[in-house]
């Protein structure tokens, strides 16, 4: 998982709960916490960091994904702020994240193992196919209300078809209200 | 601040100089990889342009000897019948001069009125001059087809790419033989230097191998006209692959154009009827021909110098 996630993830800690907080979740998972955006990292150490929040805040681990993908969103868009300039609109921003976002991404690092999007338009509704190893479609779920709240757009967002429920892909519909 | 309650920010901060350090040290890698990747990437662009330079050339070559070829069995046809043609005409002013000299005889001896008459039409047909000049008409023309005539039959060389007979020999023979044969080209005064180690035979065309060493030496004898010293030296060697040719004089030398289109038919820096321009030419293709290769450097007024590479194990396919 590329360093800039865990970046913002002791961002969005050290903001809400102090740097205590933070200080205390890497001395319980055991990690040392230098997290360089340049570099990747593995994606247990995420995970168990995750979890170790879910304890201490006391909520369940799809809450804080959740939570945490929309706080991404902003702060991926406060570094590289001209993928949302470059958008007319949410639609038009979700359809460039596979091909525009993702394409960029691979210019900067090698192997950076992106999850795939495939769209589908079906009038009021964007339907976004998701598929990664990481099964991540929570996040992608924060992502995306992140990504409505930037454009200041009204959706509806539903989850029909889950990885989780044993599918081989993630189906994310976005209605347009 | 006592040990058990530490600052959380002094925690963080040193959490954050190891990261400043660690991202600083990704900067300088990737830095370096960046750069090591483009000259990678230069040499791989220098090569290809070099390559594309080296194809277009050979291209040109391929194209020129192609055209060559059609010029060349064009221009035998009517070359064949006019020479048949001058040489009779030739014998025909034979017959002429006979004639005309018999009138000369036997002039005095005609009949005043007679006499006359033939003296006026000599005289208007500038007779004389005539059957004096037309020796020399002819003797011209002859020598200009016969330099058409060799012309054609460097370009018939030149385009004609069978194998040819290819045996296995031993080239420091075919040098010493070679220059026997231009001893006459060789008489002012150039010394000529061999350094001949011992050869592996090879597997090639011996006169055509002798021809591209005759070409070099002849044009080597032309570079180190008037000049001091003049010398020609030959050496041959070989490595596990190839077998080595140098010949290598200290004339005149020649500009980065001629360098540049010295293996394109035609070129020439000679005047008209001394030079054809197909000499290196034909060299150029005897080598390729063989797979080897033929290189060339040059300074003005220092010299030249020609490497010729012949792979060792080349077989009859
Ligand atoms: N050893 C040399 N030193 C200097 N110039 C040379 C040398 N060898 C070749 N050249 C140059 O290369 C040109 C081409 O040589 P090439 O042998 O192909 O043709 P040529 O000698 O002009 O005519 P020919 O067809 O009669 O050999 C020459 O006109 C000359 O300018
Ligand atoms: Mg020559």
């Amino acid at each position: 998982m590329k360093g800039v996630i865990f970046n913002v993830l002791e961002e969005l800690v050290i903001e809400t709960s102090g740097m205590e907080a933070w200080n205390n979740i890497l001395a319980a998972t055991g990690y040392e916490g230098i997290y360089t955006s340049g570099d990747s990292y593995p994606d247990e150490e995420l995970f168990a960091l995750a979890a170790e929040i879910c304890k201490v805040l006391n909520v369940d681990l799809a809450t804080v994904i959740g939570i945490f993908g929309e706080y991404l969103f902003d702060q991926l868009d406060a570094r590289h702020p001209v993928f949302v300039q470059q958008s007319s609109d949410l639609r038009s921003f979700l359809v460039s994240v596979d091909t525009v976002i993702h394409g960029e991404v691979l210019k900067l690092y090698q192997n950076p193992n992106l999850p795939r999007f495939s769209y589908r338009d079906e009038g009021d509704t964007l339907v976004m196919n998701y598929t990664s190893e990481r099964k991540l479609c929570i996040l992608a779920e924060g992502l995306i209300r992140g990504a409505a709240k930037r454009f200041n757009a009204d959706v509806d967002i539903s989850h029909p078809v889950c990885m989780h429920d044993g599918a081989d892909h993630c189906q994310l519909n976005v209605r347009f209200k | 601040m006592s040990d058990d309650k530490k600052n959380p920010f002094e925690e963080a901060y040193h959490r954050e100089r190891k990261t400043r350090r660690r991202a600083e040290q990704l900067l300088e890698d990737k830095s370096r990889m960046l750069h090591q990747r483009n000259q990678e990437l230069e040499q791989i662009n220098h090569q290809l342009l070099s390559q594309q330079a080296s194809m277009l050339k050979q291209e040109k070559l391929a194209t020129l000897g192609t055209l060559a070829a059609g010029v060349a069995h064009e221009i035998n046809n009517p070359l064949a019948f006019v020479t048949s043609n001058i040489s009779a005409l030739d014998e025909y002013h034979s017959a002429y001069h006979s004639l005309y000299k018999l009138f000369k005889d036997i002039e005095s001896d005609l009949m005043q009125d007679k006499q006359e008459r033939l003296q006026t039409l000599v005289k208007q047909l500038d007779l004389e001059y005539l059957d004096s000049d037309l020796p020399h008409l002819m003797k011209q023309t002859l020598d200009g087809l016969d330099r058409v005539r060799k012309i054609v039959l460097s370009l018939r060389n030149f385009s004609r790419s069978q194998e040819g007979d290819r045996d296995f020999t031993n080239l420091n023979e075919g040098i010493e033989s070679t220059l026997q044969l231009v001893q006459s080209e060789l008489k002012h005064g150039i010394d000529v230097v061999l350094d001949l180690k011992e050869l592996p035979k090879i597997y090639c065309n011996p006169s055509e191998i002798n021809q591209v060493i005759l070409n070099i030496v002849v044009n080597a004898s032309h570079a180190l006209k008037d000049r001091p010293n003049p010398t020609i030296k030959i050496s041959t060697n070989a490595d596990d692959k190839n077998v080595l040719i140098t010949i290598e004089d200290n004339g005149i030398g020649m500009s980065a154009e001629t360098l540049n289109n010295i293996f394109v038919p035609f070129y020439t820096t000679k005047p008209i009827g001394q030079g054809t321009g197909m000499g290196m030419a034909i060299a150029h293709k005897i080598i390729s021909e063989h797979h080897g290769s033929i290189d060339v450097s040059s300074e003005i007024n220092k010299g030249t110098c020609f490497s010729i590479s012949l792979p060792q194990h080349e077989k009859s396919y």
